[in-house]
Order: structure tokens, then C-alpha cells, then sequence
């Protein structure tokens, strides 16, 4: 059995003024409802161009409703080139240069897809990690 | 400006070289170098029924600006979760739009469009009626 695990922690000095903000959180991640460690991951590293629309980063192929978790990275430096993060037809936000995010991901229908855009200028380069609880191929044109 | 940092590291044995993933990023306003400067700060919420509830409204944020948002279920069970929507029927499926689950010890950070809609208010239906708790916090500029 696999064991991933993610830990963050968030902290400021002067975002509360008088109450420094230290949060520190730590997660295993399980299969479905189980204490069984996700087996399944997708990673790499993808480059968006602005002319593009939005595009799929993961189709919502596997089982639905499952324990899936993502995480993505938008690794420009410069600070006009972010990215839309969204699910099917709604989107989630936009994800600044140098910034990452992680969310859980149920797939909850056949259309919950991730998708992600880039904006304003030029190309992205982008980082991401899928931990899937199954993980189905697209069909074979 | 304020300086509010968060870091993820992810530890993963799934592939036969283990995955390390550790980032850290400042939470910036919109395309700008500076910090954010605002927050609900942190809160924590108990919960004992199932129906859908919105824990963060849209006009807690300002549409087309940054806003981060920090879910955790500070619970244990890996059985019982909290769905986690741009909707306001958290619910295994919704178009409009189902996130993922938060079981226990898992946290979230995404980015928050806020868009002056309730289609970007965040709700919350957890999974059973014993008592389980969420933290949450919101950035924003």
C-alpha cells in the first residue's frame, strides 16, 4: 500500500496585526472511504498558451464520486500571467504566478472535469499532480 | 502590505521513485506583487446534519480579485466527509458545482474567483449527522 501525504502551513506575521497566523495541517491520502492509500497518480508539467480556451487537464473518466486530490502549480514569475482553474462550466479562480492550489476532486459526473486557462499574455508553464482512486484512459479515437 | 506565506509539501511512494512536491507561495492580490491584506480570519464551525449549508458567501470576496480560501475537516474518521461545492445543494452531483469530499484530517487551499453570484457561494453537506467540525478561512484582497 502507497502512502501520500500532504501538509501545509500557512503563516503571517502582520496579516492580523497582534495575532501572528500560524496554521500547519496534515493529511494521509485514502481511497474512498477506506484507510487504504491512493495507488494511482498522474503528474507532470504542461505549458498553456493565452490564444488557447480552456483546456482539460483531466477528463472525469474514473469511477464518480471517489477521493481524488489535485494539485497544480502555475510556475511563471511574472505577475500578469495567471491561470483560470475551473470544474466543467464554473470557475473555481485564478491562480497567480508562483502560485499553487490543492483541492479534493470527487468527479462527480462524467462532466467534472478540470480545466484550466491561461491569461494574459504568452505562454504558461504549468506543474500538476493528480491522486486518483481509479484512474480510466480516454477512449481510443 | 502583509506578507502571508503557505507551503505544501506532498511525500508519495505510488511511483517507484518517491514524488516529493514542496512549494511555497506568497497569497498576492490580483496580477500585483503585493500581499493580501485582508481575512475573515480563521473559523470553526460544528456541524450535525446533513443538509447543505453555506459556510462562505460571494459577497465576502470581490469578483475578478484574489481571494484564497483554506477548508479543513478537523475530524478523523476516514468514513465520513464533508462535500465541498460552488453550489448551494452540496451534493455527490451538481452542475453547478461539486468540488470533491473532505474526510477527516484532509484540508483544502484553492483560489476563489467570488464572483457576485450564489454560484460562488461555498457550501458544505456533510456526510452524516454526528457531530464533525470545519476551520475555514478566507484571503482576500
Amino acid at each position: 500500500m502507497a502512502t501520500t501525504t500532504a501538509t501545509v502551513n500557512i503563516s503571517s506575521t502582520d496579516l492580523q496585526p497582534g495575532n501572528a497566523l500560524g496554521i500547519s495541517a496534515s493529511t494521509t491520502l485514502y481511497q474512498t472511504g477506506t484507510t487504504t492509500g491512493l495507488e494511482l497518480v498522474d503528474y507532470g508539467v504542461g505549458k498553456l498558451t493565452q490564444a488557447s480556451a480552456a483546456d482539460a487537464l483531466a477528463e472525469a473518466l474514473g469511477t464518480a464520486d471517489t477521493s481524488n486530490y489535485v494539485y497544480i502549480c502555475n510556475t511563471s514569475t511574472d505577475k500578469d500571467q495567471y491561470m483560470v482553474i475551473g470544474i466543467h462550466d464554473t470557475v473555481v479562480g485564478n491562480l497567480g504566478s508562483e502560485e499553487w492550489l490543492f483541492m479534493p476532486w470527487n468527479m462527480g459526473d462524467s462532466d467534472a472535469e478540470i480545466n484550466i486557462e491561461a491569461e494574459t499574455s504568452g505562454s504558461i508553464t504549468y506543474e500538476y499532480a493528480i491522486f486518483k482512486s481509479t484512474y480510466t484512459l480516454p477512449a481510443k479515437t | 502590505m502583509a506578507t502571508t506565506s503557505a507551503t505544501i509539501t506532498i511525500n508519495s511512494d505510488i511511483t517507484s521513485s518517491p514524488l516529493r512536491i514542496s512549494k511555497t507561495m506568497l497569497l498576492k492580490k490580483f496580477t500585483s506583487t503585493d500581499g493580501i491584506e485582508e481575512t475573515t480570519g480563521l473559523r470553526s464551525k460544528k456541524f450535525n446534519a446533513t443538509a447543505a449549508v453555506e459556510i462562505i458567501s460571494n459577497t465576502e470576496g470581490t469578483a475578478d480579485k484574489a481571494s484564497k480560501v483554506y477548508i479543513r475537516n478537523t475530524g478523523s474518521s476516514s468514513v465520513e466527509f464533508f462535500y465541498v461545492a460552488l453550489n448551494n445543494s452540496a451534493a455527490a452531483s451538481d452542475s453547478t458545482e461539486t468540488i470533491g469530499k473532505l474526510y477527516g484530517g484532509d484540508w483544502m487551499l484553492i483560489p476563489w474567483i467570488a464572483t457576485a453570484s450564489t454560484s460562488h457561494d461555498i457550501c458544505v453537506a456533510p456526510s452524516t449527522t454526528d457531530e464533525m467540525t470545519l476551520e475555514y478561512m478566507v484571503f482576500q484582497e
